[in-house]
């Protein structure tokens, strides 16, 4: 029988940091994550010392390197181990990190993400799976072909797609760690280059570099460390799927619905309780088929609700207010973790000029090729 | 002067007609192209025998490639999500390298044929929409 992160010991995250998300530099993956873990303790108001273990997010980078970077912080001995899960990397060392705290083990461990884009090659080629598409079908032109698809069952149009990276490039231009911070009009996201199907170059997002971290800590920590409850925020849920077989309804979408389903059942929630959604809005579409898979609305209404501003930071619920994927950008192993920072700094009411009024409830959301899902629930 | 596939194991290039190599758990009555060749994906059934898929189909979805960074083919051409009439959902080409425009056609697979500079020829099948099977690729 399994067990739900609820009927564990409570989980709460009480420090998060972050390195901007940068185009490919010459910076080195240490120097990323250091800052980004220092940035977490400093706010959180524990030392490295108190730290008992350690995972990190990465997908792209090299084997064997969290000492490299976690020994700049003071060799305290504690266990330390990669998480690698594509896409959502960054969101299963959260996960890992979460369980370590909720059963007992440690009462603080960190969630770091960090990743360069050095070499990283897609698993079917290292499964020796060969297809009449191989190469030519890049993940832009997957999503590409679901988006010409819902087009044609749900009448939407290119503009309706590109809307949601002029809503994500709005709250990216409020994000000072997002890698494009400039708020977009729909003419610019319209225009070319043209990469594959509706998709133009800024409804595609931008694969760089940096780092995120987020330290979760256990009831106990909480008081014998001192540390500020009124700036702890609770782990509600935590539920991890991969791909099963659909009989021909959407993988992407299926996944989600059903991990997304599981993340919220497990906390009492519906999908309208939900003040916050961060998400893999990898490609524009993604945010459509998503918000619709997660029960936020009807099948093939997503589009027209993101145009009357449903989805906006102040609307019904604000999705992507980092500026998501698009915006925010997409290292990978960071990728998940940067968004539990985002619902974080929303949550604590501490997001400044893009934040979303009486947040209380926030969901994460992350596939990663192959297909895995992971959803995260969090609460004040 | 031999023919070789583009795309090994996945047809025989020799056929006069595009034909795919797929497999079959004959426990679960589904087909699988590209061939799972190590168990079935819907109950773990390792017995899987090898079958030939007809490349005939009613298109899913398509997508116009205007971006690739591969030598292999020059964009723009189309990629296209096929429900062949054999089960699987797969991906190929299609030959028409100007029109994405094609949900719900039926579609069929034609050789299409490269020949490099010392005359090898290199086959694949490549997907025409029936209201253009009467041209020649």
């Amino acid at each position: 029988m399994n067990t739900a992160l609820k009927d564990l010991r409570p989980v709460y995250v009480v420090g998060i940091g972050l390195h901007p998300y940068q185009k490919p530099s010459d910076t080195p993956y240490t120097a990323l994550g250091v800052h980004a873990i220092r940035a977490a303790i400093e706010d959180a108001g524990i030392s490295w010392a108190d730290v008992n273990s350690a995972y990190t997010g990465t997908a792209t980078t090299a084997m064997g390197m969290s000492r490299l970077m976690y020994r700049h912080l003071g060799a305290t001995g504690i266990p330390m181990v990669q998480v690698e899960n594509a896409s959502a990397s960054g969101s299963t060392a959260f996960r890992q990190a979460c369980i370590e705290v909720a059963s007992g083990l440690t009462n603080v461990s960190i969630a770091v993400g960090v990743d360069k884009p050095l070499g990283a090659k897609m698993p079917q080629r290292a499964a020796g799976i060969r297809d009449l598409g191989g190469s030519r079908v890049a993940p832009f032109t997957h999503f590409a072909l679901l988006a010409n698809r819902y087009m044609h069952d749900h009448g939407a149009t290119p503009e309706q797609f590109a809307a949601v990276a002029v809503k994500n490039s709005k709250n990216g231009a409020l994000n000072p760690n997002a890698q494009r911070q400039k708020a977009r009009t729909m003419e610019e996201v319209l225009a070319p280059p043209q990469i594959s199907g509706p998709l133009t170059k800024l409804q595609c997002c931008p694969i760089g570099e940096g780092a995120a971290a987020a330290i979760v800590v256990s009831e106990d920590a909480l008081t014998q460390l001192g540390l500020d409850r009124s700036r702890a925020v609770r782990v509600l849920s935590s539920a991890s799927r991969s791909e099963t077989v659909y009989e021909g309804e959407n993988f992407d979408a299926a996944l989600t619905r059903e991990t997304t389903a599981q993340a919220l059942s497990e906390t009492g929630l519906k999908p309208s309780d939900l003040d916050l959604i961060e998400l893999h809005d990898a490609f524009t579409m993604e945010e459509l088929l998503y918000v619709e898979a997660m029960g936020l609305c009807k099948e093939g209404q997503a589009a027209s609700q993101l145009v009357e501003g449903q989805f906006d930071i102040g609307g019904r619920v604000a999705v992507s207010s980092s500026g998501g994927l698009l915006s925010m950008g997409h290292p990978i192993g960071p990728t998940g973790i940067g968004q539990i920072c985002e619902l974080t700094t929303q949550l604590r009411g501490e997001a400044g000029k893009r934040q979303h009024a009486n947040a209380k409830k926030g969901l994460a959301h992350m596939v990663g090729v192959g297909a895995v899902c992971v959803v995260h629930v969090l609460s004040v | 002067m031999t023919n070789t596939a583009i795309h090994p194991g996945l047809y025989d290039p020799y056929n006069p007609t595009p034909a795919l190599n797929g497999t079959r758990c004959e426990k679960c009555k589904v087909n699988y192209f590209p061939p799972l060749g190590m168990g079935c994906e819907r109950c773990g059934n390792p017995d899987l025998r090898s079958v030939t898929l007809s490349t005939n189909g009613t298109v899913h979805s398509a997508a116009m490639v205007h971006l690739h960074g591969g030598k292999d083919i020059d964009a723009p051409f189309v990629v296209v999500e096929i429900a062949l009439d054999d089960g699987p959902l797969i991906r190929g080409l299609l030959a028409n390298n100007t029109n994405d425009d094609v949900i719900g056609a039926r579609v069929s697979g034609q050789w299409m044929k490269r020949v490099d500079d010392d005359g090898n020829v290199s086959v694949e099948p490549r997907f025409i929409t029936d209201a253009e099977s009467g041209e020649s690729l």
